[in-house]
């Protein structure tokens, strides 16, 4: 009686998690499946019709706006990858008694909601705005140039917006560090660069893998930035899948664009964690065994 | 394994649950063969209605509650049209409101929605007040001639809204496609605004327009979007870029810019050459209402030219309400003679009622996905 309540302990355990992923992940995702292969409009009732077409429809029509967005969630990400290293390095190793306040800088600004502190970059880059003066002085931007609605506003807002997710991984992988790892390279005659190249890197990329997963999947399925700083010919996915569910009501295309976006990204993710992951994502659990 | 298996059968059992119980989201459409008239409820029970942000004042709702003893949930859940199509239709469909006993959409929405059934109505004997200040210009709708079953709640014009002291020379729609003001134009997300603006410009007729020349419409947009003309397609949010500048000259809308006006008062609203489009926006019984004689009570009360005189002051749209200006002449004389607000029929001269793309259904979703291709280019 006890070893069946003992079998029993770790699904009680999982019950929870797993009821809660089959009602609101495995359900909803079956109906979008099923919708996605359907026809007919929201006035006269949907069918099943398995209208395979409608990926066909949604790869071919809307590729700009795939690529688009991938390239945008790629710059952010490496853009969050530059500014967040040097970040969470400093403030893991050089932060002392100020750590914690700097890591609460990072996260303050998820007080505001995440559209406010959107549209407040609208202001940031608007067309007379000091940051704009200053880049066209530089000679960054044309002189009868713009920053807001172009793609660099896009962009620019999604790195302000997704940097903390880069930060945080990063932050807690660096933190963990063994001091005594670093202390044996100088020994063994490294340089600042060498150490840092074959012994920090490598042993914090668990942070960095983490970091670009949680920056570039969000951020590839986003359609604020690009409705608020972006102008036109700046529509990512997100924006199309948007206007397909509310303005146009097509339900079965906007189930088909958001199916090919998962599975692009779950395609492009497996490739990154074989290329670049699964070592580094085992590596703490093999030097823990 | 065992987990595998245990999932699986989880998997199972909540598909069957599902597909037996609330698996009817999105169902057969009805019609309108058999609409009925609404009644029913008590004038001092508890009303609800769903209409857009910031289109009342503060007190209309407490003085009806107060008045009348009904208890009123006022939500402003319309953001958008289609958006709320989208998210009434599978209850509507079902005969069911929500518990909503009036609605606020747009006049084509308004059309729409008792085509297929979704709108009640109304019994005109309960709406003395209604059918006495109705203003003239809105009692024969082309799409309810009769007002059967639409009250409209404000109207407005849909035009030109320019900085004056930036682009002083606009004064038609294909001012907007001139390369002087290349990237500082904005038009409106809403293809029933925009789209008939653009036709009228170049001399057809909207409401003669066929399919082809909405589409040729929209191809014009396509250039001016590919060649940078036009910076971005806009909700309400053009009043903020013409302020700050970033924008010269815009499609928008008549009381945004009075409001506008009131902190900027180099931003004016200028009636194109060609003529502005007028819309209202109609409140409605919908189908399963649990309270239509409360909802009656409401559309008598808010055409009392008092009441409507304070939702006038708040929210400057054109009022439906007769009797409203010479109230204001008293109280507010600026918004009583502002021609946006209560505009002479010189002024609209040239305007035309609010129209959508001919055709079938498959046709104007034709229109619409070319028009949203553009603006999600």
């Amino acid at each position: 009686m006890k070893t069946l309540r003992q079998r029993l302990v770790p699904y009680g355990l999982l019950a929870p998690g797993l009821i809660w992923l089959i009602l609101f992940f495995v359900v909803p995702m079956y109906f979008m499946g099923e919708l996605s292969l359907k026809t007919g409009s929201l006035e006269s009732g949907y069918q099943l019709t398995w209208a395979t077409e409608n990926y066909t429809d949604a790869i071919s029509n809307y590729s700009t706006q795939f690529g688009r967005a991938f390239y945008y969630a790629g710059v952010a990400t490496i853009l969050s990858l530059l500014i967040g290293y040097p970040l969470a390095y400093a403030i893991a190793f050089k932060g002392g008694r100020w750590k914690n306040l700097m890591l609460f800088a990072v996260i303050a600004p998820f007080f505001t909601t995440y559209l406010i502190r959107t549209i407040a970059w609208k202001t940031i880059l608007d067309d007379a705005s000091p940051v704009v003066s200053v880049l066209k002085t530089l000679h960054l931007v044309a002189p009868d140039g713009r920053v807001l609605a172009t793609s660099g506003a896009v962009i620019a807002g999604l790195t302000y917006n997704f940097l903390p997710f880069m930060v945080l991984p990063l932050y807690a992988s660096l933190e963990r560090l063994d001091q005594r790892f670093i202390e044996a390279s100088k020994d063994l005659y490294a340089s600042a660069t060498q150490t840092f190249i074959r012994v920090t890197l490598p042993l914090t990329m668990p942070g960095i893998v983490a970091g670009v997963l949680l920056c570039f999947i969000p951020a590839s399925g986003d359609y604020v930035n690009s409705t608020f700083l972006g102008g036109t010919n700046q529509a990512m996915i997100g924006n199309v899948i948007q206007s397909k569910y509310l303005v146009v009501n097509d339900y079965p295309e906007a189930a088909a664009l958001s199916f090919t976006l998962m599975a692009i990204i779950l395609v492009a993710l497996l490739l990154y964690i074989k290329f670049a992951g699964t070592e580094a994502l085992m590596g703490e659990e093999e030097e823990a065994t | 394994m065992k987990l595998l298996l245990l999932a699986a059968l989880a998997l199972v059992a909540s598909m069957a649950l599902v597909a037996c119980g609330g698996g009817g989201g999105i169902s057969e459409g009805t019609n309108n063969d058999n609409v009925t008239t609404a009644e029913g409820g008590d004038p001092a029970g508890n009303l609800t209605i769903s209409n857009w942000p910031l289109y009342i004042d503060g007190k209309t709702i407490d003085n009806f509650d107060k008045e009348t003893g009904a208890t009123t949930k006022y939500t402003e859940d319309v953001n958008d049209n289609n958006e709320f199509f989208g998210k009434v239709q599978p209850l509507l469909s079902q005969g069911e409101s929500g518990g909503r006993d009036i609605v606020v959409v747009t006049d084509w929405m308004a059309e729409k929605m008792y085509k297929l059934g979704f709108v009640q109505n109304l019994d005109k004997k309960k709406i003395a007040t209604v059918e006495k200040n109705l203003i003239p210009s809105l009692q024969s709708p082309t799409f309810d001639p009769e007002r059967n079953y639409s009250v409209p709640w404000q109207s407005g014009m849909t035009g030109l809204v320019v900085r004056k002291d930036l682009a002083p020379d606009v004064t038609s729609i294909n001012d907007l496609f001139d390369p002087k003001y290349k990237g500082k134009v904005t038009m409106l997300s809403e293809m029933r605004d925009t789209v008939p603006l653009v036709m009228a410009a170049d001399g057809i007729d909207p409401k003669e327009a066929t399919t082809q020349q909405w589409l040729d419409a929209i191809d014009k947009l396509k250039e001016n979007v590919d060649n940078g003309q036009i910076r971005r397609f806009t909700g309400n949010d053009f009043v903020q870029d013409l302020a700050k500048g970033d924008v010269v000259a815009a499609i928008g809308w008549s009381g945004d810019a009075v409001q506008a006006q009131a902190d900027n008062e180099d931003i004016t609203y200028v009636q194109p050459e060609q003529g502005c489009s007028i819309w209202s926006d109609n409140m409605m019984i919908p189908v399963g209402a649990p309270n239509a004689e409360a909802a009656y009570e409401f559309m008598n009360y808010v055409y009392e030219p008092e009441v409507q005189a304070k939702i006038t002051e708040y929210v400057n749209y054109v009022s439906p309400v007769s009797g409203v200006k010479e109230i204001l002449q008293k109280s507010d004389p600026s918004i009583a003679d502002n021609e946006l607000i209560f505009p002479s029929s010189e002024f609209t001269k040239n305007c035309f009622a609010q129209v959508s793309p001919p055709g079938n259904e498959a046709d104007v979703k034709e229109v619409e996905q070319a028009f949203q291709d553009v603006v999600t280019g």
